[in-house]
């Protein structure tokens, strides 16, 4: 069937043995790919129980039926595992090159299981698969491991961990053409447990198009849409996306110094105009990405891919940093290392608090640049300080008898945004089923920036239909698999027709959106099923209880009870936030049970 | 006098980063700036309302438009269309 390739690559890394199956198409109708298809896959192949880190645990990576097509932005694949840092299921998704180049490998999954006994990295030729010694590249860095193995953009592309991955650090990325990055919830410490250093593929594939005409058609629409959106085709290959910075600061609810406040004198210093200004080298965009909202940037030390908004907020708001060489540097160390940028900087803020209360032995201040560097190359290695700080902000607090000072929902670190002044957002945060994460239907859009249309922040009532919607419309894209970026300058509609004409299947808008539910629901489902409850929707006391004293948010804490009540009974949930019989009937998932 | 701030691609219409301008409404201040800068109140405003994306806010609090009214102490921020968010 077109749109698809119908073939699951499966690795035993215990064997070093691999096999090939059909996909199941009917499961492939209605989880579509990537994000969807990779939970519907996990929740049949690691049950309840299962040590993230141990050789039980699988990665699945998934392509969409649009990945390689050339559709815009059609170069994203995911990752799905049980997260280490968090228990959750976890997907993470990422751009570049290589997502595009699996698919040309003729598979729409590769399930990775069990664990080699010495280290190894995968070539994947079209047909061939060939496992390699990677004994002399363990300990590599993610730069030089890249070069060393190939990479090329368009033919040859490079997916591996770092020293981070290696360790065991459960803030730790898979990392893919060199600097783009499978970042939250540790998916490169599974990597690192099954003695796996690196994938790397080749393929000649051309992914199959049904209705050619319909396809080149609604390319030339959406290239026009985003040509015409002032937000894709100015906004962000312009400043990037650390034009938020200002923003985010203006409105109060930039989250600073771990939380503590929702504004930073520094923010100017840090921001997207000062990037473009003084250290912006060029643009540089994904595969088949019209946008190209990526910089690359350059200090007296470094030339590189960033850093991204959140990026920059992590090391440099959230740590009191306001020194923009220095966060350009730390964002490119995580980089080479296989580190997450958020985790790592929250938890570096989370320790600099701790330190400065006394709560914790350590120099570490806020405002100190000169730390960033050393303290990352440690958590890396797990040596000196890394070694608390190498699980992430949770462990970290709960070690030092302060968890609630760890700015985590379901133990991962929240990114910029201080729900504080975005009502919608503390709930987004509390519900998201990987943990504290804004790509999960973020509420940046509605409750700032007016796209599509503005709608008052701090609002309570109301604000959980909004996040629904955004919820399950992410998780549609990210089923897709496609970037986000493309919502801003094309209509939710082209999403259907362009999987119709790619398919042949008969998608509609409603249709599109129903997925995203059903794999909000079976997340939830398989959260459930290892033991979360409703009282892990929830925020760090600080969010819920201390009310900035000064700035446009102050008096504000997040009104999550009222909020969660209301989203639960809109999502069909019961009043325990358990999917009904009715709601798992309505979307296919009562099968599951 | 109300102090404009501004951001992203509107500074290099400017030259600056910011701005003041009498007025009691966003309206009056912003015809107050056109005397100064023509081209800058031309990329905000499109027959006489705001473009749309457009993001102005006075202490940090949404200005839904141009009649909202404004103090001799007030920061009126302006950002043109900005995205982001990874």
């Amino acid at each position: 069937m077109a749109g698809w390739s119908e073939k699951v690559l499966e690795i035993d890394l215990s064997t070093q043995t691999y096999k090939t199956y059909p996909l199941d198409m009917d499961m492939a109708r209605l989880y579509i790919g990537g994000r969807g298809l990779g939970a519907r896959l996990l929740w049949d192949l690691v049950g309840p129980g299962v040590d993230p880190l141990s050789p039980e645990n699988v990665l699945i990576f998934t392509n969409g039926p649009l990945t390689g097509t050339g559709y815009q932005t059609s170069n994203r694949f995911s990752v799905t595992t049980k997260s280490p840092l968090t228990g959750t299921i976890l997907d993470a998704n990422s751009g570049g090159f290589w997502g595009m180049q699996f698919r040309k490998t003729g598979y729409d999954v590769m399930i990775v299981r069990g664990k080699s006994d010495k280290p190894v990295w995968i070539e994947i030729k079209n047909a061939a698969i060939t496992f390699h010694d990677a004994s002399d590249l363990w300990g590599m860095r993610v730069f030089a491991l890249t070069e060393k193995l190939g990479q090329n953009n368009n033919k040859r592309n490079v997916l591996c961990i770092g020293p981070a991955g290696e360790n065991l650090s459960r803030i730790a990325a898979i990392m893919n053409d060199r600097e783009r990055a499978l970042a939250r919830g540790g998916p490169g410490a599974v990597m690192g447990s099954k003695n796996l250093k690196a994938i790397v593929v080749e393929g000649k594939d051309r992914p199959e198009i049904v209705d050619k005409d319909q396809f080149k058609f609604l390319l030339y629409e959406a290239r026009k849409s985003l040509a015409q959106s002032p937000l894709t085709s100015q906004a962000l290959p312009e400043f990037g996306t650390v034009v938020l910075m200002n923003i985010m600061n203006n409105v109060g609810a930039l989250a600073t110094r771990n939380h503590q406040q929702t504004q930073f004198e520094g923010a100017e210093a840090i921001s997207g105009e000062e990037l473009t200004d003084n250290y912006l080298v060029r643009n540089a965009s994904c595969w088949a990405c019209p946008i190209g909202c990526t910089r690359i940037s350059r200090t007296e030390k470094v030339e590189g891919e960033g850093p991204e908004f959140e990026s920059t907020w992590a090391f440099g708001a959230q740590c009191g940093i306001a020194d923009l060489p220095a966060i350009i540097e730390a964002n490119a160390l995580c980089n080479d290392l296989g580190l997450d940028t958020i985790s790592v900087g929250s938890t570096i803020a989370c320790a600099m608090e701790l330190s400065e209360k006394n709560f914790m032995d350590s120099e570490l201040r806020f405002g100190r640049a000169d730390q960033l560097a050393p303290t990352i190359e440690a958590i890396a290695t797990r040596s000196d300080i890394g070694a608390d700080l190498a699980d992430g902000s949770l462990r970290l607090a709960t070690k030092y008898g302060h968890p609630e000072l760890s700015m985590s929902s379901k133990g991962l670190e929240m990114p910029a945004y201080d729900p504080r002044g975005m009502q919608g957002q503390g709930l987004l945060y509390a519900t998201s089923n990987r943990g504290g994460c804004h790509m999960r239907g973020n509420m940046v859009g509605p409750e700032v920036l007016g796209a599509p249309k503005l709608i008052d922040r701090f609002q309570v009532q109301g604000k959980s239909s909004f996040v629904i919607l955004h919820q399950n419309t992410a998780a549609a894209i990210d089923s897709l698999v496609l970037c986000k970026f493309t919502n801003y300058g094309v209509a939710e509609e082209y999403f259907a027709r362009v999987l119709s004409a790619v398919t042949g299947i008969k998608y509609s808008t409603g249709d599109m959106i129903k997925v995203g539910e059903r794999v909000w629901n079976l997340e939830r489902l398989y959260n459930l099923r290892e033991g979360f409850t409703n009282k892990d929707d929830t925020l760090p006391p600080r969010l819920l209880n201390e009310a900035p004293t000064d700035g446009p948010s102050k008096g504000w804490v997040v009104q999550l009870e009222p909020m969660l009540k209301e989203y639960y009974r809109g999502r069909g949930w019961d009043e325990n936030g358990i999917p009904t019989k009715k709601k798992l009937a309505e979307l296919d998932l009562e099968v599951l049970l | 006098m109300p102090t404009v701030k501004i951001f992203a691609n509107l500074r290099k219409i400017a030259g600056t980063k910011e701005l003041s301008a009498a007025g009691t409404t966003v309206g009056d201040v912003l015809n107050g700036l056109r005397e100064q800068n023509p081209l800058l109140v031309e990329a905000i405003l499109e027959d006489g309302t705001i473009r749309p994306h457009f993001v102005i806010t006075i202490n940090g609090h949404n200005a839904l438009d141009l009649n909202t009214p404004v103090t001799e102490q007030d920061v009126i921020a302006i950002f043109p269309p900005i995205a982001g968010g990874s």
